[in-house]
């Protein structure tokens, strides 16, 4: 019943690794608080700061990122705001309007409309994810049967509104990008494991 | 009661049933993928193999009866491996399309196939080229079928359209229409329902959710009186709008039926605003009123509230339907002794002997028809139909039409009642009544011969279980109230149990709570979903907008007098009438208050509405609402010497609704067909002078119409139908359906 963790022992004591820092008193009387701010100011401890700047100025070997028009490249693992792909073939949307990704979204943020089109199948008319209750948790990604949903590498999502959509013409690839080949496809959360060929069962077929 | 063992442990069987439905009850699972208990077993999907010690091989115990001493075994390794074989062949080809399918995810195949563990596929078979055929409200997709057959047995058992068959052909079979190329049915969608996989499937409702989204809300259907049990299945209506709607219309296929109206007549909410300036004028509307007129598509609550305002007020309740309702009920009582008829929509089920008398059943109240059509398949009942007009929907079970002249019901029902009373042991003075009926005149006048009346008592030697339907035609016969004493007498003096078709969902409850007056069309009438100087309600351009049926929480009272609770589908953002009632002082926080202030002395039991269930257990149990209790009354009601019988010569019309139609919310469906002609056979035409697609103008004695004539070939004689769905408020019964008219060609009159 009186089971106890054995907790490490982190109270302050004479044993420990802790110490009190030796602080100075402050001054208290109005000669003294004057003496204390003519020290620091005549000392020169600004200058030491002002000559690391001039000295790593003049030296033009400058390692800071021009965030806005240079960015780091990230991790094909990377979560960031999500894309719909197309098949390379024939430019059909990938996504087939299963649901999934609605019913395992945990911040409930995605939502799609579908319907029956002229030919008998299933078709998204629209998508959308609010970015501003999105986790970037990557389920969506991982349940996609499709691998029509992944994470893209866009990681900016500042907005002036609390709720922040992408809806489907903002996520499925240009046809004109994917004609000329620039649609991307991410190694990252939900892909396929590489050598996974292997593992699949071929179907007995009657033919 | 037989005794056997299921595994060793002793299990006892009624009997009748199979080692299937013992098991059951006694808790042990079989699993089966064709087997529906409410239909004779299909047999096709094996699954439900069982081991016995008397016999070498499998038996199927869906349609085994299980004898003394039987040993039998459900799960033995043979049966497992029989059943994952079953399993495998019906997973060859299946299409890989669950991501898609509207199936998914309260599929029985993918259940099973994942309960048998069938992770891959073991034979293989050439695929066959397959059509995905679209019938209109229902597409089949022949791929996704694994041809149980529970489409077939349900059409062909229950409902009694046999409008779709098997097309037996190996590997190519598939479910095809009938005698037909297209599905030529009453479109009840109870072949979706029953479907087990994603083959048959609601047009409309196709690829637009998944089962998973949806959340039922169980709810009783208000398109006729039967009270049926359906779910009306709600989700968000797109990505940019939240607001809650119906995508569609389940029910539980296992114990109930829908039919077409129920499951696609479900998209006839309204929307409303709060608006004051309009509430004041209701208001004010109210305190002038002198009567409230209103239709039977009603809660018990809104009636009991209305029946407050009267007390209160001192206005006076018009509501024809239920107040012709209300008499044929007190004359009915007045000499059977009971508040309300003994027969019930089950205990037609169980007859093997059917009289229906004066009503279209077939459309008026469907849930009637499928209760007869089950009766004649299972209990090979014999039916008796009579009515001025063959019913071409009834001709697969009707055993014997008796056809009548129209207005002379009650010359019918006598004789009718003669007959059946003929050998029963009746008082002198009724017998003496009997006796004395001028028979030669009524058979004359009704047109109606000894004979048939003969054939009838002959049908009905041998009957054990036997069932009279009284249908609504009589409800506003000038003799309504000797009809309904010589029915009642049939149900007292016989073994024939009677069930009067209320019209419309309540009528039942409107007759029971409302004290109704006799509508003298004055001025300063209140008009709730019915005409008045000002108008509420959810039916028609009216001036002050409440909700729908489906907006709405409370209960109805059903044709069996069983109260049934319905809930909140869609929300409404308007007033109701409880809020109006509040503001004149009959004050209710929520409208299902007043459910447990419903009147005890009509057998209402003052449970509160939350107390109410709304669902079936696994073995029929009906948990929904509670039954009225039958009330005994004193029976004083004396015989009336029979009226000289009307004759109605000339161009008659009927009126009476196409398929699936009903009243104004019916009509505004969008998957409903809306045919509003007047329909009549070639004879009529030849009388009335008229031909197909002619536009005409019918005179009523009220009003006139302008319609389309149809030559319909499935009508015969000399009587037309006219449906009422589509005037403003949709109401059917407010005075006797046959009435003699003059019909025009429009055009030819200038």
């Amino acid at each position: 019943m009186n089971h106890e963790e054995p907790f490490t022992n982190r109270n302050v004591s004479e044993s420990s690794a802790y110490y009190y820092v030796d602080i100075e008193t402050y001054p208290t009387a109005g000669w003294d608080k004057f003496k204390q701010v003519v020290k620091r100011t005549f000392n020169g401890e600004l200058f030491v700061g002002l000559w690391v700047v001039l000295r790593e100025m003049i030296k033009f070997d400058i390692h800071t990122v021009q965030y806005p028009l240079e960015k780091l490249p990230i991790g094909p693992r990377y979560r960031a705001v999500h894309k719909l792909l197309r098949l390379w073939e024939s430019g059909y949307e990938r996504c087939i309007g299963c649901g999934l990704c609605e019913k395992i979204c945990i911040s409930d943020c995605i939502r799609m409309d579908t319907r029956i089109d002229e030919n008998s199948r299933k078709e998204v008319t629209e998508y959308s994810i609010n970015l501003g209750r999105c986790i970037f948790c990557g389920y969506c990604a991982e349940v996609c049967p499709e691998l029509a949903i992944v994470h893209g590498q866009r990681y900016e999502n500042a907005s002036e509104q609390r709720a922040h959509f992408v809806i489907k013409d903002d996520m499925l690839t240009p046809l004109d990008l994917l004609k000329a080949g620039e649609q991307a496809e991410y190694p990252g959360f939900g892909a396929i494991i590489p050598g996974s060929d292997a593992s699949v069962k071929k179907t007995p077929l009657a033919y | 009661m037989i005794n056997f063992t299921i595994n060793n442990q002793p299990v006892t069987a009624q009997k009748g049933e199979s080692i299937l439905q013992a098991a059951r009850k006694a808790g042990f699972y079989i699993p089966t993928m064709c087997y529906l208990e409410k239909t004779t077993p299909c047999a096709s999907c094996r699954l439900c193999v069982v081991e016995t010690d008397k016999t070498d091989g499998l038996i199927l115990s869906c349609q085994t009866p299980p004898t003394e001493g039987l040993s039998v075994t459900i799960d033995s390794d043979r049966l497992k491996q029989e059943r994952t074989n079953i399993m495998r062949l019906y997973d060859v080809n299946h299409p890989l399309e669950c991501g898609v399918c509207d199936k998914s995810g309260a599929c029985d195949l993918q259940n099973k196939t994942l309960e048998f563990g069938v992770s891959s596929q073991h034979f293989s078979a050439k695929d066959q080229p397959r059509k995905i055929e679209h019938w209109g409200l229902i597409n089949y997709d022949p791929s996704l079928c694994i041809l149980c057959e529970k489409c077939v047995h349900v059409c062909n058992e229950i409902i009694g359209d046999d409008a779709i068959t098997l097309q037996f052909g190996g590997y190519k079979s598939a479910v095809i229409p009938k005698n037909s190329d297209v599905l030529d049915c009453t479109f009840c969608g109870e072949c979706i329902a029953v479907c087990p996989v994603g083959a048959l499937i609601s047009s409309n409702f196709q690829y637009s959710a998944n089962a998973w989204e949806l959340s039922q809300i169980p709810a009783t259907c208000v398109h006729c009186s039967a009270g049926c049990s359906l779910s009306y299945e709600v989700k968000h209506t797109s990505t940019t709008n939240g607001e809650e709607r119906i995508y569609r219309v389940t029910n539980d296929f296992e114990h109930t039926t829908l039919c077409g109206a129920g499951r696609f007549g479900f998209d006839f909410a309204v929307e409303g605003t709060k608006k004051e300036s309009e509430f004041a004028q209701a208001t004010n509307a109210l305190q002038n009123a002198k009567a409230i007129r209103f239709s039977s598509l009603i809660t018990n609550e809104e009636a009991m509230i209305l029946q407050s305002l009267k007390e209160k007020l001192g206005v006076k309740l018009y509501n024809e339907e239920a107040r012709a309702y209300q008499n044929f009920m007190s004359a009915y009582a007045s000499i059977s002794g009971k508040l309300g008829f003994g027969g019930s929509i089950d205990a037609i089920k169980q007859s093997d002997g059917i009289i229906v008398f004066g009503g279209r059943i077939t459309t008026d109240n469907p849930a009637v028809r499928y209760s007869v059509t089950t009766a004649a398949r299972h209990n090979g009942a014999k039916v008796v139909y009579m009515h001025p007009l063959e019913d071409d929907l009834l001709q697969n079970v009707v055993t014997q039409f008796v056809k009548y002249e129209v207005g002379t019901e009650e010359g019918v029902i006598a004789m009718l009642a003669k007959t059946l009373l003929n050998h029963s042991d009746i008082s002198e003075e009724i017998r003496g009544y009997f006796d004395e009926l001028d028979e030669g005149y009524l058979c004359a006048e009704s047109n109606v011969g000894d004979e048939e009346y003969a054939h009838i008592a002959k049908t009905f030697v041998r009957a054990k279980r036997k069932t009279l339907i009284i249908g609504s035609d009589v409800l506003h016969h000038k003799r309504a109230s000797n009809i309904a004493r010589l029915c009642a007498m049939v149900e007292i003096y016989t073994e024939f149990s009677v069930v009067v078709v209320a019209p419309s969902v309540n009528t039942v409850g409107v007759s029971l709570i409302c004290g109704l007056d006799a509508d003298n069309a004055d001025e300063n009438v209140l008009g709730y979903n019915a005409a008045g100087d000002y108008t509420l309600g959810s039916l028609g351009d009216v001036n002050l907008r409440m909700g729908s049926l489906n907006q709405q929480e409370g209960t109805f009272v059903s044709l069996n007098y069983h109260v049934l609770p319905t809930n909140v589908a869609v929300g409404f953002e308007g007033y109701t009438l409880n809020d109006l009632a509040s503001s004149v002082g009959i004050m209710a926080k929520n409208t299902i208050d007043y459910t447990a202030k419903l009147p005890t002395s009509k057998g209402f039991n003052g449970t509160a509405f939350d107390e109410l269930g709304n669902f079936f257990g696994a073995f029929w149990e009906d948990n929904r609402g509670y039954m009225l209790e039958n009330r005994d009354i004193e029976a004083n009601g004396q015989l009336e010497e029979i009226a000289d019988l009307p004759e109605f010569n000339g161009t008659v019309v009927y009126r009476c609704n196409p398929v699936n139609q009903f009243n104004g919310y019916t009509a505004r469906s969008e998957q409903l067909e809306k045919e509003a002609t007047l329909r009549g056979s070639a004879q009529f035409a030849a009388a009335a002078k008229i031909s197909d697609g002619d536009k005409i103008r019918i005179e009523f004695k009220a009003e006139t119409q302008e319609r389309i004539f149809k030559l319909d070939s499935a009508l015969k004689g000399t009587i037309a139908l006219v449906p009422t769905y589509d005037s403003t408020f949709g109401t059917l019964h407010e005075q006797y359906r046959f009435e003699k008219v003059k019909i025009m060609r429009m055009g030819s009159e200038s």
